[in-house]
């Protein structure tokens, strides 16, 4: 990533952070044995994680952890890709095998579907993404358009967020944007803005990567307010536990963002315990870690809590339809405290 | 556009509501992008019940291919059966391109009705190496789209692409009679490959689905006569009967002599009491 020194200082993006001794303190991370009391019985939805980069060892914590349904936006994959097929390939891993995948460890998987910021710039490719974008934006389990938006703020970046808010529009789902790392401000307002002039009702859409400096004027406009607790460059989950105190439940997601970099699948989990700790009421911390968004995603028409409320009976032994995650004769859980790997 | 056989429509029809049906006609009147669309977007408009199956329709829907079923299908997967159907088959490489374009983007499901649509769409040897790789899928849906109640694996692979394919349904412990033509087809490499495949599983401790004896049948008098012995010996009454059937069906003098011995099981295989269905289950 080549950026320019004076956007380094400004508004860090994932391991660019400008100053460190500010940013430590607002992430405090616990142990499993310090909050799993804590959430006993709490059921979790993260709507935005990316599983895609995330290990077998992640979804297991999650399961346990009370994370029931997830969902994964379709973003960058840590480089840029070089043809149609990639995107072909990444947009089906995340309806296919990867939905699987999180099935075998009873985590229901939802995705939205959209060409990320930073890759619109390249419009060869970007006008190619876009004549396929459809076939994907209608598949079940779809449930929205994302995560678009702004990265650099491009009038390319900017000619595809509004093709897309269009696309959204044209198959009824919901919008998820992704806020850029640097200029922050700006550039959400910036996508609020746009998504009002092309006519979309804010209630359908998600504005992501919220800080203490957004919240307000997101909630506001009639946005929802989603919030990433991202260890050292997005929000801590302590700041988190303040947002909540001072703005509520109404509207108000918090997700993980897990993904390649140092991240945490647990966010969630984490911040309810800390929540949990500080005396924020039990509906409270319900809203924003399950209820809210399921309720801005279901606008698409393709969440049925059923599927992962009543059946929330992880059965690692169960197949899908004869296949499985597992290999010949593997058991499902494996002790990691056993010597021996039969 | 391939030939649409008229009861097929009718049948879609009389799963639909109006409102379905009119969705439905209005897709395929469009143009193409709009159909490949409709496609994916199916389950979106269309109810996700599975259909009830009318036996009046039973091997009649495509009367080319009596073996086309749909019994146990969902309406959305017949539904986009039929709209593949729509998609004009010229000129022959706009056609190639569309198809291949769904096949690049599909989902599990998706994928579950193009193979389930392979013999009924326009040049079907163009979508063999499409169908012997839903062969290799780990996904239990797409393989079973290809393999079991499908003409298309024994009307167009060839004798190794076959094997494979109800190599693997054994393998995956799928029901082998649900294989369009596994009688037809039998030949003396699947036999060679079954026969190993149970010495392996015998040395492991394992047992294999009884109805995959039927396929020793294109197996060498030798082969057979060696395997036999023991099976007949079994103290398990379906392996027996299964020895009994391989054995009647043999011209082998030499085999057809072991069934002396179960002269009551000669005798029921006489009377059609006895054949391959009667050993025939589907694994849970």
């Amino acid at each position: 990533m080549c950026q320019k020194e004076i956007h380094q200082t400004k508004n860090p993006s994932h391991f660019e952070s400008a100053d460190l001794r500010e940013d430590s303190p607002t992430h405090r991370d616990i142990l499993w044995e310090d909050y799993e009391h804590l959430i006993k019985d709490m059921r979790f939805f993260d709507p935005h994680i990316h599983m895609v980069s995330r290990t077998t060892d992640d979804y297991q914590m999650m399961a346990k952890a009370g994370i029931v349904a997830i969902i994964e936006p379709a973003f960058w994959v840590g480089q840029p890709r070089t043809g149609l097929a990639s995107f072909k390939d990444y947009y089906s891993s995340l309806v296919g095998w990867e939905r699987f995948r999180s099935s075998q460890f009873g985590i229901k998987h939802y995705c939205t579907m959209g060409l990320n910021s930073r890759e619109a710039n390249n419009e060869r490719l970007a006008e190619e993404v876009m004549e396929i974008l459809p076939l994907f934006a209608y598949k079940e389990g779809v449930v929205g358009i994302g995560e678009i938006g702004f990265d650099d703020q491009t009038a390319l970046e900017e000619k595809y967020y509004r093709l897309q808010l269009e696309l959204a529009k044209k198959t009824s789902l919901p919008v998820q944007i992704h806020t850029p790392h640097r200029d922050k401000k700006r550039g959400t307002e910036r996508s609020m803005s746009i998504a009002l002039e092309h006519g979309l009702d804010p209630s359908w859409v998600v504005v992501d990567h919220n800080n203490e400096e957004t919240v307000k004027s997101v909630l506001d406009q009639g946005f929802w307010a989603a919030f990433t607790i991202y260890p050292f460059t997005k929000m801590g989950n302590e700041r988190m536990v303040s947002v909540v105190e001072q703005y509520g439940s109404e509207r108000i997601m918090i997700n993980s963002s897990a993904d390649w970099g140092i991240s945490d699948p647990l966010a969630i989990p984490k911040t309810a315990a800390l929540m949990k700790q500080r005396g924020i009421p039990l509906e409270v911390i319900r809203m924003v870690t399950y209820q809210n968004a399921i309720d801005a995603f279901a606008k698409s028409g393709q969440i049925d809590v059923a599927d992962f409320e009543t059946e929330f009976q992880p059965d690692p032994n169960a197949k899908f339809h004869g296949n499985s995650i597992l290999r010949g004769g593997q058991q499902p859980v494996v002790n990691k405290n056993s010597l021996l790997i039969q | 556009m391939a030939n649409l056989p008229t009861k097929f429509s009718q049948f879609l029809f009389e799963q639909s509501t109006e409102k379905e049906r009119e969705w439905l006609e209005e897709k395929v009147k469009s143009n193409v992008l709009d159909l490949m669309t409709a496609f994916v977007a199916a389950p979106r408009f269309l109810s996700k019940k599975n259909i009830s199956y009318d036996s009046k329709f039973s091997g009649s829907l495509v009367p080319e291919h009596p073996g086309f079923e749909v019994d146990g299908w969902s309406f959305v997967r017949l539904a986009r059966v039929w709209l593949l159907l729509h998609i004009p088959s010229g000129p022959k490489e706009q056609f190639l391109k569309n198809i291949e374009t769904l096949f690049d983007t599909a989902e599990l499901n998706e994928l579950v009705a193009l193979y389930s649509a392979l013999p009924l769409l326009a040049y079907p040897l163009e979508w063999l190496p499409r169908a012997t790789d839903a062969v290799r899928s780990n996904m239990g849906f797409v393989f079973d789209a290809i393999a079991l109640r499908n003409p298309y694996a024994e009307l167009y692979f060839p004798e190794s692409a076959w094997n494979q394919l109800v190599l693997k349904t054994i393998f995956n412990g799928k029901p082998i009679h649900l294989i369009l033509g596994i009688d037809r087809r039998r030949n003396k490499e699947l036999s060679i490959a079954v026969s190993d495949f149970m010495d392996e599983r015998s040395a492991a401790g394992r047992r294999v689905p009884i109805q995959v004896w039927r396929l020793m049948g294109g197996a060498s008098d030798e082969v057979l006569h060696s395997k036999l012995i023991p099976l007949f010996s079994s103290e398990s009454k379906l392996e027996k009967e299964a020895a009994a059937l391989l054995a009647f069906e043999s011209k082998d003098p030499k085999i057809r002599s072991l069934l002396a011995n179960e002269p009551d099981l000669e005798l029921s295989i006489q009377n059609g009491d006895l054949d391959w269905s009667k050993l025939e289950s589907i694994p849970e």
